[in-house]
């Protein structure tokens, strides 16, 4: 079985001439770094190979990104990377103002190269307290959060049953789960998966 | 006042545990989750190896009440560390107890399978660096096993 370390290997080998150059400074090639097994994190400890912030500028392959904890980071998109905002999306969408998370390998000269980045992803649970065809109000901690349907991208999940797109049987006053894509600076998210417990 | 715990013994004592595993954030944060505090335990961190469990007080429990989806949780305080291994992929993350949580009685029943392996009930969430070890954060929610390591 290859492993994610394996995959970002062989990602940044064939394409990621930059990230050669860049890791030429450091004590270890790239090969070591994705060669190396992972190391553990301690619980409750930061984990290194995971990111959070909000994109500041995005220059070639490199997002530039601010940490909510002010710590700055630079990652690296490499062929292997997924993207996702509301779904699989390409490296062009990536804009500055968008939150993200990410997962990936930490290089020695401190990129993250991305194995996964997922754009303005937010999951909030709350009671509905509205619902039309289009949106849905979401009281979320005493906060309102609109949510929008987004067709051909929204679905429902109503406990085991598989996904479908008709979130008319989500009641007003229920608990829900709303997985989706924040609009930056806005309580607004775009729905990509209700989960309703019944 | 807080209600007391259900007489029966916790399921978790007896063995590993399945439940459903979703993901919170905490800490520092952008968007709808730059309101969010530390959590419970006051050290909570989206970028942590960390999780919310239902049983870490009397007032937690008050709220978190699994035992109204019939399911009895031993009281385990803040940086008691659990295992969770996600059924889908079998791949598996050392987590510790940073809050209270998630609300399991406001789920009870809900059921998540991959393929013919399923697990009720929301038992556990994670914070997104923890998640993202065992599962894609676009899953939201998926079925797991926690277990003491």
């Amino acid at each position: 079985m290859t492993s994610r370390r394996q995959v970002l290997k062989s990602a940044v080998l064939g394409g990621g001439a930059g990230v050669l150059a860049a890791t030429a400074l450091g004590s270890l090639g790239p090969e070591a770094a994705f060669g190396a097994a992972a190391p553990g994190v301690a619980p409750g400890a930061p984990d290194p190979d995971f990111a959070e912030g909000r994109i500041r500028s995005v220059k070639d392959n490199t997002l530039f990104v601010l940490g909510s904890n002010m710590v700055f980071h630079r990652i690296r998109v490499v062929d292997g990377t997924s993207l996702w905002k509301l779904g699989p999306v390409a490296f062009d969408q990536a804009k500055p103002g968008d939150g993200l998370y990410a997962r990936g390998v930490r290089m020695p000269d401190g990129v993250l190269a991305a194995e996964s980045v997922w754009l303005n992803i937010v999951n909030v649970k709350g009671h509905v307290r509205n619902i039309t065809s289009e949106k849905l109000h979401l009281d979320h901690n005493g906060q309102e959060i609109l949510c929008h349907r987004v067709a051909g991208k929204s679905v429902a999940v109503y406990s085991d049953a598989p996904p479908s797109a008709d979130l008319s049987l989500l009641r007003v006053g229920q608990h829900v789960q709303v997985l989706g894509a924040w609009r930056p600076d806005t309580n607004q998210v775009d729905i990509a998966t209700v989960f309703s417990p019944h | 006042m807080a209600r007391s715990q259900s007489a029966d013994p916790p399921v978790d004592l007896l063995g590993p545990v399945t439940g459903e595993v979703s993901w919170f954030c905490c800490g520092s944060a952008w968007g709808p989750c730059s309101s969010t505090g530390r959590g419970a335990c006051g050290t909570c961190n989206s970028g942590s190896m960390q999780h919310a469990w239902p049983n870490t007080s009397d007032a937690c429990w008050a709220i978190t009440r699994p035992d109204s989806c019939g399911v009895g949780l031993s009281r385990r305080t803040c940086g008691f560390t659990h295992r969770i291994t996600a059924l889908c992929s079998g791949t598996s993350v050392v987590t510790s107890i940073a809050d209270c949580g998630p609300q399991t009685d406001l789920f009870c029943g809900e059921r998540s399978c991959c393929g013919a392996t399923c697990a009720s009930n929301r038992l556990i969430d994670l914070t997104p660096a923890a998640y993202s070890k065992i599962a894609s954060l676009s899953s939201g929610l998926r079925p797991c096993e926690i277990s003491v390591p």
